[in-house]
């Protein structure tokens, strides 16, 4: 079985990337779960992972002509594959985003869930690829006006390419903030589930500065126990592997952006 | 440039008046001075094209309590709007007393949520998440409430997430990804 869920908001600094990882630890005592940061343009998951000096990366393999197999750029870390992204411009720049679809759907052979660490932005073609890609969306937001507009964006973008909103996650909730009547709400217009409300924790902070993922820096930490919870709430469908890797090689794509 | 007449807030001492592409760097400057005072900014394009739209945000300690058009003296959230993609801006930063500043800023109708201005105009979003640390509570109530109404309007979500669909579509033409969208 596998899906492949997109991570994003549509609004940068949301959390993401420490979604992502803590989802995926989270998930990887249930699943075989491969995370990659399809953020080419801002790649970061690398620093969450201890991955800062990693030889391959995803960015070598949407480089045409690249001699790297897909293995190469996979590590295995915290219980999951991780598949990090380089940070270069110039690697950036040389990379064809849409061959992405090739990597995930040979990804996706070999995994149970793909999590994609997705950009804040929508405004190009390599940004929006993830949420084309994947199964369903993951939103995560803030309980802010800008966020929840841009989270209801982001959705609405994934909806036009047939990809569904699986749940909602809020982030850096605050003691004073009633997300619980916050989260009602806006279960009007979002789709899926209200996974969970994750505190705002300086050991996600400090996670970061560790180079590690929360779950693995801090796993007793309140945040820790909300991203639990957030996976045990996230119903991960059965997709067959073969008809999903069908899928993504059969998503044509043009050459470049 | 004087912050406006009919709302009364009196003019201050200038601490500095610069370009700046990035109207996020004097959000941090009036929230790591915890500055009590306003910034008026004008958007560079106005300056050359002679019109004299300028926006102004006050402060208190540090974090924003008023937004609004000079000239036309709308205010709150909206205010912002303006400013949104109009950079570089000219920035004046002015400092006030406290209690200069107290009388205006009872004023509910120009109110924005505090990390509302940083939300809208810096492109560092932990800039946002300090602005929300160092509101006061009571000023913190004002971005429940903002999201409260935001979500009580059920006409604005749908025609937000209209508008979304409209520009994901020709969004999806631009980048030769029509044949991937839904029917
Ligand atoms: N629950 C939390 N409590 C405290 N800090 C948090 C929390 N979640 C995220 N952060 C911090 O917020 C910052 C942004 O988080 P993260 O990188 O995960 O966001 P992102 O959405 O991936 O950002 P970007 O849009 O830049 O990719 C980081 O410094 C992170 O440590
Ligand atoms: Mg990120």
């Amino acid at each position: 079985m596998v899906e492949a869920f997109a991570v994003a908001s549509g609004k940068g600094g949301t959390g993401k990337t420490t979604s992502t990882l803590a989802l995926g630890m989270a998930l990887s005592e249930r699943y075989d779960v491969t995370v990659i940061d399809a953020d080419t343009g801002m790649a970061n998951l690398l620093f969450h992972t201890g991955l800062d000096d990693a030889d391959v990366t995803l960015h070598d393999l949407l480089v045409e002509g690249c001699d790297a197999s897909v293995d190469d750029a996979v590590y295995d870390r915290f219980g999951m594959s991780v598949v990090p992204c380089g940070t270069s411009l110039e690697a950036f720049e040389a990379a064809d985003p849409a061959r992405l679809r090739e990597v995930v759907a040979e990804l996706a052979a070999d995994t149970d869930v793909l999590l994609l660490d997705s950009p804040a932005a929508l405004g190009s073609k390599s940004a929006v690829l993830p949420v084309v890609l994947a199964d369903r969306v993951v939103v995560v937001l803030q309980p802010t006006v800008p966020s929840l507009s841009d989270g209801l964006k982001v959705q609405e973008y994934a909806r036009s390419y047939g990809t569904e909103t699986a749940g909602v996650l809020f982030n850096r909730v605050r003691d004073d903030e009633d997300t619980e009547r916050i989260a009602e709400q806006a279960a009007r217009y979002f789709g899926g589930t209200t996974l969970a409300s994750v505190p705002e924790s300086d050991a996600v902070r400090a996670a970061r500065r560790a180079g590690k993922p929360l779950l693995a820096h801090a796993p007793t930490d309140p945040a820790a126990d909300a991203f639990h919870e957030a996976a045990s709430n996230l119903d991960v469908r059965d997709g067959d592997a073969a008809g999903v890797a069908d899928r993504f090689k059969s998503a044509v794509l043009p050459d470049r952006v | 440039m004087s912050p406006d007449s009919t709302l009364g807030v009196p003019e201050g001492d200038l601490l500095h008046s610069r370009v700046a592409s990035d109207a996020g760097e004097t959000l941090a400057a009036a929230l790591d001075t915890e500055l009590t005072g306003y910034a008026v900014f004008e958007p560079q394009g106005s300056l050359l094209g002679g019109g004299d739209d300028a926006t102004v945000v006050t402060f208190e300690a540090g974090v924003p309590v008023l937004a609004y058009d000079a000239t036309t003296d709308c205010g709150g959230p909206d205010a912002l709007d303006a400013l949104d993609a109009a950079g570089p801006y000219r920035v004046e930063l002015f400092e006030l007393a406290a209690a200069d500043l107290q009388v205006v800023h009872r004023d509910e109708t120009h109110r924005v949520p505090p990390a509302r201005p940083a939300d809208r105009l810096s492109t560092d979003p932990e800039l946002a998440e300090r602005t929300r640390a160092a509101a006061p509570d009571h000023r913190r109530a004002d971005e429940r409430s903002s999201v409260e109404a935001f979500l009580a309007d059920a006409d604005r979500i749908e025609e937000l997430k209209r508008e979304a669909r409209r520009e994901a579509q020709s969004r999806a033409e631009e980048w030769g990804l029509t044949g991937q969208l839904e029917e």
